[in-house]
């Protein structure tokens, strides 16, 4: 049995069904991310695991035990909150020594544990501070080392680095990583950022309107997405999609006209010979498409450039084509201007055709 | 395990009141002079009452009256301390009644407003609408009935009757404001005490009285002033001398020789019982901090 399993759980709050029969098994030490956009049911899992929210049907297990309807004090999880949920009225200490107190452990071992946990997290001088009293980054440590202390089996996080700057966010994000490899503790992870999760998860939950779309690891997921909604929530810029009419199968490849503009070959992942010629889609990261002079042979599209974004570390091209706009990352400082008439190569190796159903084909 | 080498600035503590862009200072002077005035117009009662006070009693009667007295004397003072069965028990009976009245609406008016505000009580906006109704009923309209009620059990001419009388005109405002304060906690400090192990008491206990405690002040407060100054109730439910409490044994002092009134000894009594408000809203006021949340969420 895995350390944390979901078992059919579905939950509605009146008519509205928001998690709609998921299955889901997170391994012992695993750091897994539940990702998806607001409002796809990911925060409510998570509570639901947590044992915050009760489950309309289904099972939740932590640790082979079924805890569906256990105390969530007594789940052997801790959460870290979106929003801190600090207790203003307590000092750092009282309030990462809290759960221990009301579970009546010795004042002594408490004390022990807190200062310990105090000084993984570098907050031995603010122990005696109250909340008020501390930056944003400090009062994410208090809320982490709230959970640290009770050494569960589980740590939730809900979107514990929404509230942080951009900078702070990536010092967070490292030492919750280091934090993972040294604790080695199973770690489930809210967010609706793809960074964080790709940069942290070892595994990836996308979800989709209370249901998995997929899941992975995170190069399983930009390598391979299983459909045209996760293959459009990872990767930044976003994948550029673009409507094409199915020309000929041959083996693997799927030969589509662009509406618009030129026509391109496409390696499919399989089961292509029961295609019936029709509309498809194809996908294509900005990463994955060069330009080049619009008359060469390798051009499969040429457009005008709109607009020329420099990032030091990369240019991003706006490019208006036939087939509509399509934006291209390239790694290097490229000379062209806003207003260029270019080519652009697609790689067809690293492109993804949907299919109507929009999954990959 | 491993160390967090995360180095986060701390906030800066607040710094001086924020003034408000294209704020004239002369429109500032205004408010002030206008503020100035109007604490004035309140102060002038009390005043006066203490001028009177500390007249002879002789001057406190004098028609016309004077402002400032012409000689100081504490007669007035002597006077009301030694009325009837004297000053220390209408203190006394006082200050237990208002006691008694905070006390019975505390234990009542936390659980109410803590489960009207955070528990999935069926019909609850029902019930508190119906709660809330309680503050449109005329107060004298239920002086007889209960007078009757309570002499059937023997709570009439008690002091705990009294406080129970007190007690159920002051209910239905302080579950009202409890039940907003408690509502105003985030949602998350309740279930981060929940997943901490608290049971739903020691989550009040432990984490929402602490957080609401500018409510109950307030409460304490406004059940101490309502039950201080309370006269109708008192005068109908008391009629054992020893039993009075200050604001009848006010009524009874003022009455001079041959029916003219005791201005001196009434302004004395007036003094006496301003002070213990004054004292508990001054004692208090420190409680009524603003922002007592931060730093709890985001």
């Amino acid at each position: 049995m895995q350390h944390v399993e979901i078992e059919n759980v579905h939950k509605s709050f009146g008519s509205v069904e928001v998690i709609k029969g998921i299955d889901l098994s997170v391994a012992k030490g695993q750091f897994c991310a539940l990702l998806g956009p607001s409002g796809c049911g990911k925060s409510t899992l998570l509570r639901m695991i947590a044992g915050l929210e009760a489950v309309s049907s289904g099972k939740v297990f932590v640790n082979g035990a079924d805890v569906t309807n256990t105390h969530p004090a007594k789940r052997q999880i801790a959460m870290v909150f979106q929003s801190y949920a600090l207790y203003p009225h307590m000092t750092v200490r009282q309030n990462i020594s809290f759960s221990l107190d009301v579970a009546g452990r010795p004042k002594p071992e408490a004390a022990q544990r807190t200062e310990e946990v105090a000084r993984i997290l570098q907050l031995t001088d603010f122990l005696d501070r109250k909340p008020a009293q501390l930056s944003g980054g400090q009062r994410q440590r208090v809320a982490i080392g709230r959970a640290l202390v009770r050494s569960p089996e589980v740590f939730l996080f809900d979107e514990p680095l929404s509230n942080l700057d951009a900078m702070l966010r990536v010092q967070m994000r490292f030492e919750l990583a280091k934090l993972h490899e040294e604790l080695a503790t199973t770690m489930i992870y809210v967010t609706h950022d793809q960074i964080e999760a790709m940069t942290l998860a070892s595994k990836i939950v996308v979800l989709d309107a209370g249901t998995i779309s997929q899941v992975g690891t995170p190069l399983e997921l930009y390598n391979q997405p299983a459909n045209k909604f996760v293959a459009g929530f990872i990767g930044s810029p976003q994948m550029n999609f673009l409507k094409g009419r199915m020309e000929t199968v041959a083996g693997r490849e799927v030969r589509l006209e662009l509406a618009g503009s030129g026509s391109v070959a496409i390696l499919a992942r399989g089961g292509v010979e029961d295609l019936k010629p029709g509309e498809l889609e194809i996908g294509i990261r900005p990463e994955h498409i060069r330009p080049c002079n619009p008359g060469d042979a390798e051009a499969n599209l040429s457009g005008r450039v709109e607009l020329v974004e420099h990032l030091g570390n990369s240019t991003v091209l706006y490019v208006s084509t036939g087939s509509g706009r399509l934006v291209v990352q390239r790694s290097d400082d490229l000379s062209i201007r806003t207003g260029d008439t270019i080519g652009l190569a697609v790689d067809a190796s690293r492109a993804h055709v949907f299919g109507a159903d929009q999954r990959a084909i | 395990m491993t160390s967090m080498s995360v180095g986060t600035a701390t906030h800066p503590a607040a710094g001086k009141a924020p003034t408000i862009a294209g704020e004239k200072k002369h429109t500032r002077y205004i408010v002030a002079a206008v503020c100035i005035f109007l604490i004035a117009l309140m102060l002038f009662p009390v005043f006066m009452s203490l001028l009177a006070s500390i007249k002879t009693p002789a001057e406190a009667m004098a028609a016309p009256p004077t402002y400032l007295p012409h000689a100081l004397s504490l007669d007035n003072y002597f006077k009301v301390y030694d009325y009837q069965v004297g000053l220390p028990v209408y203190l006394f009976n006082s200050l237990a009644v208002a006691f008694l009245t905070i006390v019975f609406c505390l234990v009542l008016a936390v659980p109410a407003a803590y489960g009207l505000a955070r528990f999935p009580v069926p019909g609850k906006e029902i019930l508190f609408v119906v709660l809330l109704l309680g503050l449109m009923i005329p107060y004298q309209a239920l002086v007889t009935p209960l007078y009757l009620m309570f002499s059937k059990i023997g709570l009439s001419n008690s002091l705990v009757g009294l406080a129970l009388i007190h007690t159920i005109v002051q209910l239905p405002f302080s579950v009202f404001l409890l039940r907003n304060s408690f509502e105003a906690i985030p949602k998350a400090l309740e279930e981060a005490a929940v997943t901490d192990g608290c049971n739903s008491w020691q989550t009040l206990w432990r984490v929402f009285l602490p957080l609401v405690k500018a409510g109950i002040v307030t409460v304490v407060l406004f059940a101490f002033i309502a039950s201080w100054n309370e006269f109708l109730g008192a005068l109908i439910f008391m009629s054992r001398e020893s039993n009075f409490t200050i604001p009848i044994m006010l009524v009874n002092v003022r009455t001079g020789q041959h029916g003219a009134i005791d201005w001196g000894a009434l302004q004395a009594g007036v003094v006496i019982a301003v002070l213990p408000c004054i004292a508990i809203y001054v004692l208090l006021q420190k409680y009524y901090m603003s922002g007592f949340l931060s730093g709890a969420v985001k």
